[in-house]
């Protein structure tokens, strides 16, 4: 489903890359846990797979299409819902406030309605009237719970969350993790979530690590999806 | 239309930030609002004064071509010793007719001057007019100056406010043909004379018979026209206004039907030029026109002043605000990098992301074109009233100088435009200064148009100062912007 072929990213110099020649698959309906030392290189992977950067050299493809040219804009618009450390979300708005927005801009099936968007944080455990204050007066929890129901009510089959229970306490951590499964095994979505936490990972159906300037399947969640070459 | 609803969540969540930047925007529509409407003020001020100021041409006999006649018919004579004698030919009414029919002529008034010596009273005499001197149209001297006018509100002494009716009435053209005449207060109250009384005087030309004359009204000149009396001039208080009819009389048959200045007035002062260049086809080189658009010149250079002033108020405040506001809008969004950042995150359009600041930014404008429209014929209208006040100064004194350079004119001739005789030329200068403040007083009035200019120009300064703080950051990939 979501593939990258011969994917190279440096920064500035060619011979100091992050990686090169990376051939990775990722399939729908699991989870997938990208770990790695800091600095090493994997949010800079989520990044590209999110469309929001571009490689240096190499093509990504969803669903065969090459994202280049499908347009960066309308792929992360339709294909990829991106949940941050920080949240991301609106600070001047609600929790309903956020979802409505996240689903009239990626023009989801169920955009501007509220029932919905309300029903899906009510399932994420929050109150009528958390989901009607500013996010900035939730939790550090509940506000990325907000974040993850955005990506629910969003049609995009990709999911990809960078450090996403960074914030998060233990609790609270093995809570995101379980709705980031639930994702992945009743929606049916890709989800890769890049951690540093040997617990997140281990919750997930494939594990990738980035090592020496390369990629390893840790644990694939089926043979097919074992690195490439 | 999302991005309209992104816009009204985060003014509304924002109130304190919202509130400064209406506050800021509001200000500096303010002040461009005032100048707009100073510089609107201005311009309809100088229209107005087009059509209201006036300009007049005043027809009289050609002293130069006199004097050159007088100069060859004194040298064809062979008598080189004998004294000239300079012949002024008087303007014929019917000439006057024919003029007063041409397009843009609103009116005329006749100024017929004469002497007389009192006979049933006592002319006011001063230790510098115990003779009269000649006036213009060749009258002899006497004690007493007659005024012959169509009627003394179209006087220059009454329409400039140098003289006024305290008792009785003033002249009219029903006047004419009529003995009426109107007498200074002090010559009544020296001699005990009050309206309905009767006067005699003798004429010092022509048949030099005695005339009775009715007094129907009694003026006060204004006590600077004594003080401006040229030397050998009768006393102001001596000047009789009479019908220009009854001065012809008192000079004598030859100028009956003629005067010796007709001043016309003209409709439009643009026009002017146009009337005189007509009007000369209508007369012989023996008349003279000369043009008199004073006031209208000199409400025109006054509110010129404030036109500028105003035009560098706007100027400088749009340039300003411009830079003001632009500093404050690329800050804000600046500071709003990490929202962009999500929303490019979402897919969402780089002119949606422009078009909320743009959404937020405008209703900010409505607000604040609404505080300049509420508050600009306030602002303006103080504003104007202090140019305006320094623009009538320097005008002053622009006539101050004028009057200054017009008193070496010999003595009892009457300056271009009329006036009893005796009054010094300039005096019409000073009152016309007056009246030209009077006209510059401006009428600072919202317009429909000066709201549509000034929300333009807040569209404009807005837009540049989006572009300009957006275009950096959109430009940018998403990821940098939310890593930075």
């Amino acid at each position: 489903m979501l593939e990258t072929e011969n994917l190279t990213y440096w920064y500035t110099n060619q011979a100091d890359y992050l990686f090169q020649g990376e051939h990775l698959q990722f399939e729908p309906g699991h989870s997938y846990a990208i770990v790695g030392q800091s600095g090493s290189g994997k949010t800079t992977m989520v990044s590209l797979l999110a469309g929001l950067d571009t490689p240096k050299a190499g093509t990504i493809r969803i669903d065969g299409q090459d994202i280049a040219q499908i347009g960066l804009a309308h792929y992360r618009r339709r294909k990829v819902s991106v949940v941050f450390q920080a949240f991301n979300l609106f600070t001047y708005m609600s929790a309903l406030e956020n979802l409505m927005t996240a689903m009239a801009i990626t023009k989801a099936a169920h955009a501007g309605d509220q029932a919905f968007a309300q029903a899906m944080l009510q399932r994420l455990g929050l109150t009528d009237e958390q989901m009607r204050q500013n996010v900035q007066r939730l939790s550090g929890g509940q506000q990325q719970r907000v974040a993850i129901a955005r990506t629910m009510v969003c049609d995009a089959p990709l999911v990809v969350a960078d450090e996403p229970t960074g914030n998060l306490d233990e609790a609270n951590t093995d809570e995101v993790i379980a709705l980031f499964n639930q994702i992945a095994h009743e929606q049916g979505k890709c989800v890769i979530i890049v951690t540093h936490e040997p617990s997140v990972a281990a919750q997930c159906d494939g594990v990738l690590r980035l090592a020496h300037r390369t990629f390893t399947w840790e644990k694939t969640p089926a043979p097919q999806l074992a690195k490439k070459g | 239309m999302n991005f309209m609803k992104r816009a009204w969540l985060n003014l509304i969540a924002k109130k304190g930030r919202s509130l400064l930047l209406i506050l800021v925007t509001g200000a500096i529509m303010l002040f461009v609002m005032a100048g707009l409407l100073i510089k609107s003020a201005a311009s309809q001020a100088v229209a107005s004064a087009k059509n209201s100021v006036g300009a007049t041409i005043t027809l009289t006999a050609n002293r130069q071509a006199a004097f050159k006649k007088m100069r060859s018919s004194n040298a064809s004579s062979g008598q080189p010793g004998k004294r000239p004698s300079l012949s002024l030919d008087p303007v014929k009414l019917s000439t006057v007719k024919q003029i007063a029919r041409l397009k843009n002529v609103a009116g005329y008034t006749t100024t017929v001057s004469a002497a007389a010596n009192a006979k049933s009273f006592e002319a006011i005499s001063t230790s510098s007019s115990a003779q009269g001197p000649a006036g213009p149209g060749g009258a002899s001297s006497g004690d007493i100056t007659i005024s012959g006018v169509s009627s003394t509100s179209g006087s220059t002494s009454f329409a400039a406010g140098k003289a006024k009716i305290t008792k009785g009435r003033g002249l009219k053209t029903s006047d004419r043909g009529t003995n009426n005449v109107v007498i200074e207060s002090e010559l009544a109250t020296q001699n005990s004379l009050k309206v309905g009384d009767t006067i005699t005087v003798k004429a010092t030309s022509g048949t030099k018979k005695t005339h009775s004359l009715k007094i129907v009204g009694i003026y006060q000149a204004a006590s600077t026209a004594a003080a401006s009396m040229g030397p050998g001039a009768s006393d102001p208080a001596n000047t009789i206004f009479t019908s220009d009819t009854l001065a012809n009389t008192l000079k004598g048959s030859k100028y009956k039907d003629t005067a010796d200045s007709v001043v016309f007035t003209v409709s439009a002062p643009s026009k002017v030029a146009a009337v005189k260049k007509q009007a000369a086809k209508l007369i012989s080189s023996k008349y003279s026109l000369s043009l008199d658009d004073q006031n209208y010149q000199m409400v025109k250079s006054s509110m010129g002043s404030v036109t500028s002033f105003a035009d560098k108020v706007v100027w400088l405040v749009a340039i300003a605000g411009t830079i003001i506001l632009a500093l404050i809008v690329i800050l804000m969004i600046r500071e709003r990098r990490y929202e962009i950042g999500i929303l490019m995150a979402m897919g969402e359009s780089r002119f949606k992301i422009i078009a909320q600041f743009f959404v937020e930014l405008f209703a900010v404008l409505l607000v604040g074109v609404g505080i300049a429209t509420a508050g600009g014929s306030y602002v303006g209208g103080k504003l104007a009233d202090q140019v305006v006040a320094s623009a009538a100064t320097n005008t002053s004194q622009t006539a101050g100088q004028v009057l200054g350079s017009k008193t070496g004119g010999p003595a009892g001739q009457a300056p271009s435009g009329g006036g009893p005789s005796g009054q010094m030329p300039g005096a019409a200068d000073a009152a016309r200064a007056t009246q030209a403040k009077q006209q510059a007083k401006l009428t600072v009035k919202v317009t429909a148009k000066a709201v549509a200019i000034l929300f333009g120009l807040g569209l404009a300064i807005i837009l540049l100062a989006i572009l300009a703080a957006a275009a950096g950051i959109l430009r940018l990939q998403p990821k940098l912007i939310l890593i930075q």
